[in-house]
């Protein structure tokens, strides 16, 4: 293998990150989901990213929260380790080292410092046979530590994610797997199993999909294969069990969810409907229509005032208060295939291929973000499984984006073609794609490649199909027509010995056509349409045509079904070189003479970039991955690169992206491109804390001292400080503007109480005292302290000086100097 | 932690509600008096880097940041006091700096690194603080508060270093440090307020404009420089180059209020730097600057200045030494609307790009502004766009939060069917390959000059026509191709007597042949109901003068559409003679064995007779019933057969159209 440390090849475009169920946080301000190798932290309210934690070597396979801190969040991965870490900073704080491809991971507060995690049966490794086990955490300083303290729970369950959940108060877990439902009281350890009779006679599918839990009540929500929702009742014996059936889903139910209080069930399958069921009232339910792709995921916030779901879309939305899309997180859609070829729009320089079904999706490759996508078919897509509808399967643009071409065709099985082809201009005025002619059975059978002219006098589009004519489609004004503007209109019809066209290619400046017909090329002029001349064939059809560019203009070359790479020089209408090689990719860049090569050599692709005129290749690299690489294209780039070192240079005015046959978006980086990215990113850290606002002054302070109370300082007296605080509060209360103050009801409490004067006539003695205290500390305030940290230890301050009733000035100076200082150490080791 | 931020937004929502009347009215206000001249010095700034964002704080005092890829509202922000304390000036800070990822062993493949998007934005408010908004998460960051007394003029950042520049009305500058959130420093910087700072590329010198303009030495604070020309307050400051190492290389350019000059000022080591050394000619006061600075002398200076008259003027200028005449813009970009008298849209800010031909502009109402990647032809003095510009302004804006875009499809799109001209040009053989373009256009003008010239002659005798020669439908149909008159056509299409047809046609002169089929050619292409009654003066067309339109030198180009037309039409024909076939077949049966049940009494004395007859037929006789449902069947049969034939015949019939002269009339008729 040849090893090029210079050139290192990276993901674009994100991975899945609707693998997994995503988890709100506890203040529902951020979602954590899993996304590829790595867990991100999204903004619930901007959709951006806000952290990456990386540092799993494999698939991450869940997140959860840590159920004794909702700051940190436990992930597993198929590298066998549970990683915790602190999101908010995104840090990773521990590994645990399991030794087992983990699957999913489950945790419960009622069992603090394990985690269940699914792996696969001890014995056989090979097999398809999970268990669940539960893995007792060490508690050590070490950044690594090995967890082999297993036990495990339940053996033959579901690797799946969805397929367990545990009970109200962690008492037991439910697991499904396929017609069997299986309880484990962990009090009684025993386990229940109920399983459903299998209605395949009856052409029921009745498996269970995916198993949710009451939190509050003995309750089991199932979903089943063929839609129905089962919750079972009474399961803590085996014989008198119960459950009642609600059906609405008419495809499998693909998740389900309680929200936190139990009060409602989320149910949400392939209709791309969230269900929504009153729990008691089942007949009672709400709908969420139309979230655009199938649901695979649900997940609700702790306070059950956000749901988000996943889709199949490789999305996620974030859904308020039960009834609105409030945000969207897409990443890249990726489908089965890529039908159209990865195009680069000249005018926004995004990446466009198919994304949802009927739609274009517009990718911004420099924000590696999803921009949009554009509905072609423009027709409502049906959400049911087993139904033809119509797909875009080719775009083009012209040189100047001015144009976009599509195709769209309804692939059924046994019965007639259905093909559009649509003429999009792009208008300025609006800013947006008009369409301008529609063609409907452009050619009787499939088109197999479409391309514009690239020449700037005339704006021809060029369409080959497997019925063995080429098109060529120009625009024309009718002027004798009374319609005002230009349409496009058929121009010329093209064909060889009815053999059938599969690739077509205009030369740079588009004064020529290449049309491989099967094992022929023939080459025309598209001003006259003659038939220049045709090109003597290899053994093979003809697979890719690229002309070459720039000073390889003479060049043609094509690759062939039988494992032939030929280059013909045009001047000369001969044969230049050949070799023979398994291409099953040609691509040129637009900006150089290189082109690259994806060649398919036993099971995994390797890349040659060259250029026609030199023997040597520029750059190869093999074994780049698995499987054949069907698309590739070069982007052209913002700024060009100065590299002068020979193997990165093909890199310097354009990009190479590619797809590979698991859709993964790969491209080729430079380390030198790298370094430019890091060092343009300085260090900026600000303090997030937000500055002391009336509702700081109350509420911020207040909440703290009540954790303080809970957590530290179980002592009575710690309550006395809040009395002159809160006097200040009062008058933050009553000299702030009643519009930017919170509701009435919610301030009473906690105005009412500040008010109140303690019993104790030892702490009333003192209050002049502490009075005077904070009227110091007002001080401080207003010097312009803004930090939390301050606050906190101000807070602190007060609370040790109730210690000792009795101060001397002396003392209170120490006691001053003590507040003033930082005592931010304190609080972060109280958090842990 | 949690519950006071919802509250905080909570407050903000609720203050929204009891102020929007006001709001309302205020927008009203504005929006009124916003009518004549466009500016109102609302603060406009694109994000650094990779402009991947627009923040404008709009006249209702909410901040709202627009994504320029998508062109649509990406959040909206409502400071908490957004009517007292309006924001006055923002700020966006460098980019952000990611968490560097522990180095890992070398994999095939890895994440790559992406150029991480700016989040922060520094808003200055009227009311002396600095809010510092996040984003990426969409909420405030802190607010730094008690460093000003006066309303706060201009924020600048810090490149490098966590510090962050306040000017304002207090005459002091404030140096913040941003991991503390407190002011590190505070000092007077003029007798009057500071309206402009800048900070040079290097982080070490800061400019700030009082009455004078002046340089100040970061670290120690002290005025480095003092240079004196503007009569108003300064409202712009920006450096024009980083510096290089002899400092004679350092210039900065300064705008003021009501002036329409843009000032480049030269920083000497010599300290001989009392009058500005270059000015730009501007239409109006500058209101948005953005540069690209040049690090050599060989590179040039590119300056986009967006002035308060909503004009956009490029400039292009090597700053070597003083210049004594004012410069004049490269290139000047207007906007106008597409209204019938085209009122000009005002551009709210431009920035350049490392392509020297586009530019990122953004333009139209602070509320709604619509942003755009330009290719702008620099060549060119002038440029003027039109673009069609919403004019109508919602204040509630509906966040889009489908990630899908709805290309727009109106009526006036053209729909090509098969059949249709246009659809399909004829088929090209393998070789030999005719021009046809511009003899084409040739014979349609002078065709319709033709047409034209006719029509102008004959109006006259056009009306008389009917009265005066009704009976003779050839005379009328030529006078109705001729003319083109709709009226005559219709009369004489209507006709449905193959008769008359048949003579009308062979009576029609030989020139008016062609004509004929063309009109034939467009009726068909309508309804199907015309296209039957067309049909038959199709058929006699082809009957009738098949020998002129072989002798037609291009008579694939005259009758291809034709062609192709018949072509589409008669696709499915074959299967559906099939599937009628097939149907016939099924129903007479149907109908036989409905009717077998029905005579059953009659049959069952018969049966006594087959059954003999059978019996006769063992022995080798053939019985008459057995004879007669044999027949039967075969007539079956024969149906499908002249079917299939039907549509065979009406297929080889097209292809001789094509190119043949032989046609048979008799089969042509057989498939209408």
């Amino acid at each position: 293998m040849v090893e090029h440390a210079d050139i290192r090849m990276v993901h674009r475009g994100g991975s899945k990150i609707n693998f997994r169920e995503p988890v709100f946080t506890n203040d529902s301000r951020f979602l954590l989901c899993a996304a590829g190798e790595s867990v991100k932290v999204y903004s619930t309210s901007t959709e951006e990213c806000i952290h990456d934690l990386q540092g799993h070597t494999d698939l991450v396979t869940g997140v959860v929260l840590n159920p004794l801190n909702h700051l940190q969040v436990y992930s597993c991965s198929a590298d066998g380790t549970v990683r915790l870490w602190d999101f908010t900073d995104g840090i990773l704080i521990k590994t645990f080292i399991i030794g087992y491809p983990i699957y999913s991971i489950y945790v419960s507060e009622k069992h603090g410092g394990v985690v269940f995690v699914v792996v696969p049966m001890a014995n056989y490794k090979s097999s398809e046979q999970f268990q669940l086990v539960a893995v007792h955490l060490p508690r050590s300083g070490d950044q690594e530590v090995e967890a082999r303290e297993l036990s495990a729970v339940l053996c033959d369950v579901s690797p799946h994610p969805g397929a367990a959940s545990f009970g109200r108060e962690g008492e037991y877990i439910a697991a499904a797997k396929d017609l069997q439902l299986e309880v484990f009281f962990f009090k009684k350890q025993k386990s229940y199993r109920f399983s459903l009779k299998s209605g395949i006679k009856k052409g029921v599918k009745n498996a269970f999909t995916c198993v949710s839990c009451h939190p509050k009540e003995d309750c089991i929500a199932t979903g089943h294969a063929d839609g129905k929702i089962r919750l079972w009742r009474n399961f803590n014996q085996k014989k008198e069990y119960t459950y009642s059936t609600l059906h609405w889903h008419h495809g499998a139910v693909n998740t389900l969810c309680f929200t936190p209080e139990g009060t409602n069930l989320l149910s949400g399958g392939i209709e791309s409907v969230l269900v929504h069921w009153r729990y008691k009232q089942e007949n009672q339910k709400d709908f969420l229509p139309r979230l655009g792709a199938a649901i695979t995921h649900i997940a609700v916030s702790p306070d059950g005032s956000l749901f988000c779901t996943s889709h199949s879309d490789n999305k996620i939305t974030i859904i308020q208060s039960c009834v609105k899309v409030s945000a969207v997180i897409q990443g890249l859609v990726k489908g089965e295939g890529v039908w159209t070829n990865l195009i680069i729009d000249p005018r926004s320089k995004a990446l466009v291929l198919n994304g949802k079904p009927g739609h274009l999706q517009f990718y911004s490759l420099h924000h590696d973000k999803q921009l949009y996508n554009l509905d072609i078919v423009q027709q409502e897509y049906i959400h049911e499984e087993g139904l033809d509808q119509f797909e875009v399967v080719k775009a083009a643009f012209d040189t100047h984006g001015d144009w976009l071409a599509t195709v769209e065709e309804r692939r059924k099985k046994g019965s007639e073609l259905e093909v559009n082809l649509k003429l999009w201009a792009y208008d300025k005025l609006t800013q947006s794609f008009v369409l301008n002619t529609t063609v409907t059975a452009p050619h009787e059978d499939r088109i197999t490649a479409m391309f514009f002219s690239p020449s700037p006098e005339t704006t021809m589009l060029v369409t080959t199909s497997l019925d063995g004519h080429f098109k060529a489609w120009l625009l024309a004004d009718h002027s004798d027509t009374k319609a005002e503007g230009a349409f496009w209109s058929c121009d010329f019809v093209g064909g060889y010995h009815l053999l059938k066209p599969g690739c077509c290619c205009f030369s740079a400046d588009g004064s020529l056509l290449a049309v491989g017909f099967q094992e022929v090329v023939t080459v025309w002029s598209p001003a006259s349409w003659e038939l220049l001349t045709t090109l003597s064939q290899p053994p093979g059809a003809i697979r890719d045509l690229c002309f070459g560019r720039l000073s390889c203009s003479k060049y043609l070359l094509g690759t062939s079904t039988k494992n032939q790479l030929c280059c013909w020089n045009l001047l000369t209408c001969s044969l230049e070189w050949s070799t023979p090689m398994d291409v099953s990719l040609l691509q040129t860049d637009p900006l150089s003479e290189n082109m690259a090569a994806f060649c398919n050599q036993s099971g995994s692709s390797d890349l040659f970039v060259f250029k026609p005129s030199e023997p040597r290749p520029l750059y190869s690299q093999k074994a780049l991955c698995t499987g054949k690489v069907q698309h590739a294209v070069f982007a052209p780039r913002d700024q060009m690169l100065e590299s002068c070192e020979e193997r990165t240079q093909w890199l310097n005015r354009s990009q190479l992206y590619f797809v590979t046959q698991h859709m993964d978006l790969l491209t080729f980086s430079t380390k030198t491109e790298e370094d430019r990215l890091l060092a343009s990113r300085k260090q900026l850290v600000v303090d997030d804390s937000v500055a002391v606002t009336p509702f700081y002054l109350l509420l911020g302070k207040h909440r703290m001292q009540q954790l303080e109370k809970q957590e530290v300082l179980p002592n009575p007296m710690a309550e006395r400080t809040q009395l002159p605080q809160g006097s200040i509060a009062i008058k933050e209360l009553l000299h702030t503007p009643a519009h930017v103050l919170p509701s009435a009801s919610f301030l009473c409490a906690m105005f009412v109480r500040s008010l109140l004067i303690s019993s104790s006539s030892a702490r009333e003695e003192k209050e002049p005292e502490e009075e005077e205290m904070e009227s110091e500390k007002e001080e401080e305030d207003s010097e312009g302290e803004a930090d939390s940290r301050q606050g906190e230890s101000a807070a602190w301050g007060p609370s040790k000086e109730l210690g000792a009733p009795a101060l001397t000035k002396a003392q209170e100076r120490e006691l001053r100097r003590v507040k003033t200082f930082d005592h931010s150490w304190l609080s972060s080791l109280l958090d842990c | 932690m949690k519950s006071l931020k919802m509250m905080h937004q909570r407050a903000c929502s609720v203050d929204d509600n009891t102020w929007f009347l006001a709001n309302h009215a205020d927008i009203g206000l504005i929006m009124a008096t916003d009518g004549g001249s466009f500016s109102l010095g609302l603060p406009c700034v694109f994000s650094p880097k990779s402009r991947q964002y627009l923040a404008i704080c709009a006249q209702d005092g909410r901040l709202r940041i627009w994504n320029t890829d998508i062109k649509t509202l990406h959040q909206e922000y409502v400071p908490s006091a957004h009517l007292s304390a309006t924001c006055t000036c923002i700020a966006w800070g460098p980019c952000r700096k990611a968490k560097e990822a522990p180095q890992r062993k070398k994999r095939r493949s890895e994440a790559g690194h992406v150029e991480k998007q700016a989040d922060l934005l520094a808003l200055g408010t009227a009311a002396g603080s600095v809010i510092i908004y996040s984003t990426v998460k969409g909420a405030l960051h802190c607010t730094l508060d008690g460093g000003h007394s006066g309303g706060v003029n201009c924020v600048q950042w810090h490149p490098e270093d966590c510090l962050l520049y306040s000017g304002s009305d207090d005459t002091h500058i404030v140096e913040w440090d941003l991991q503390t959130g407190k002011a590190r420093c505070k000092w007077k910087a003029d007798r009057a307020s500071v309206t402009s700072l800048c900070v040079s590329p290097d982080g070490k010198l800061l400019l700030s404009a009082g009455q004078t303009i002046k340089m100040w030495d970061l670290e120690t604070k002290e005025v480095y420089r003092k240079f004196t020309g503007h009569s108003t307050a300064v409202t712009t400051l920006r450096f024009a180059t980083s510096r290089p190492p002899d400092s004679n290389g350092l210039y900065f350019l300064s705008g003021a209020a009501h002036d329409r000059l843009l000032s480049v000022w030269q920083v000497r080591e010599d300290g001989k730097d009392k009058n500005s050394v270059v000015s730009f000619n501007l239409t109006d006061e500058p209101q948005h600057i953005d540069l690209f600075t040049s690090n050599s002398k060989e590179e040039a200076v590119r300056l986009a200045v967006v002035c308060k008259d909503g004009q956009l003027h490029l400039f292009e200028h090597f700053l070597n030494g003083p210049c004594k005449k004012p410069l004049s813009p490269s290139c000047t970009v207007q906007m106008s609307g597409v209204e019938d008298s085209p009122l000009p849209v005002p551009l709210l800010a431009a920035a350049l790009t490392t392509d020297t031909h586009s530019l990122l502009l953004a333009y139209g109402n602070h509320l709604q502004p619509v942003m755009e990647r330009v290719e702008v032809n620099t060549a060119e003095r002038h440029v003027c766009l039109t673009r069609d510009v919403h004019t109508t302004l919602s204040l509630a804006m509906e966040m889009t939060v489908s990630k899908v875009k709805t290309p727009v499809v109106n009526a006036k799109s053209k729909v090509l069917v098969p059949g249709l001209s246009g659809h399909q040009a004829h088929v090209q053989g393998t070789l030999g390959s005719e021009k046809r373009k511009g003899t084409d256009a040739k014979e349609m003008s002078i065709a319709e000059r033709l047409g034209e010239i006719d029509l102008s002659t004959e109006k006259g005798g056009v009306k008389g026509a009917p009265s005066l020669q009704t009976d003779n439908f050839a005379v009328l149909l030529v006078q109705g191709l001729e003319s083109k008159d709709a009226n005559i056509l219709n009369k004489v299409f209507q006709t449905r007597k193959d008769i008359f047809i048949k003579k009308t046609v062979a009576r029609l002169p030989l020139p008016a042949v062609l004509p004929l089929v063309e009109e034939i050619t467009k009726r068909m292409q309508g309804h199907p109901y015309t296209a039957v009654l067309m049909v038959r003066w199709l058929k006699a067309v082809l009957m009738q003068h098949t020998s002129y339109l072989c002798s037609l030198p291009d008579l694939v180009f005259q009758l291809g559409v034709l062609y192709h037309m018949i072509e589409s039409r008669v696709k499915m024909f074959h299967k559906l003679t099939k599937l009628h076939g097939k149907l016939y077949l099924l129903m007479t049966q149907v109908v036989t064995s409905d009717s077998g049940i029905k005579d059953v009494d009659h049959t069952a004395k018969l049966v006594y007779e087959e059954e003999s007859s059978d019996e006769d037929e063992a022995s080798g006789d053939e019985g008459l019933p057995d004879e007669d449902s044999d027949n039967w069947e075969e007539d079956e049969g024969m149906e499908v057969e002249t079917m299939e034939d039907k549509a065979e015949e009406g297929m080889r019939t097209e292809s001789k159209v094509n190119g043949d002269s032989d046609i048979e009339p008799g089969n042509e008729s057989e498939e209408e």
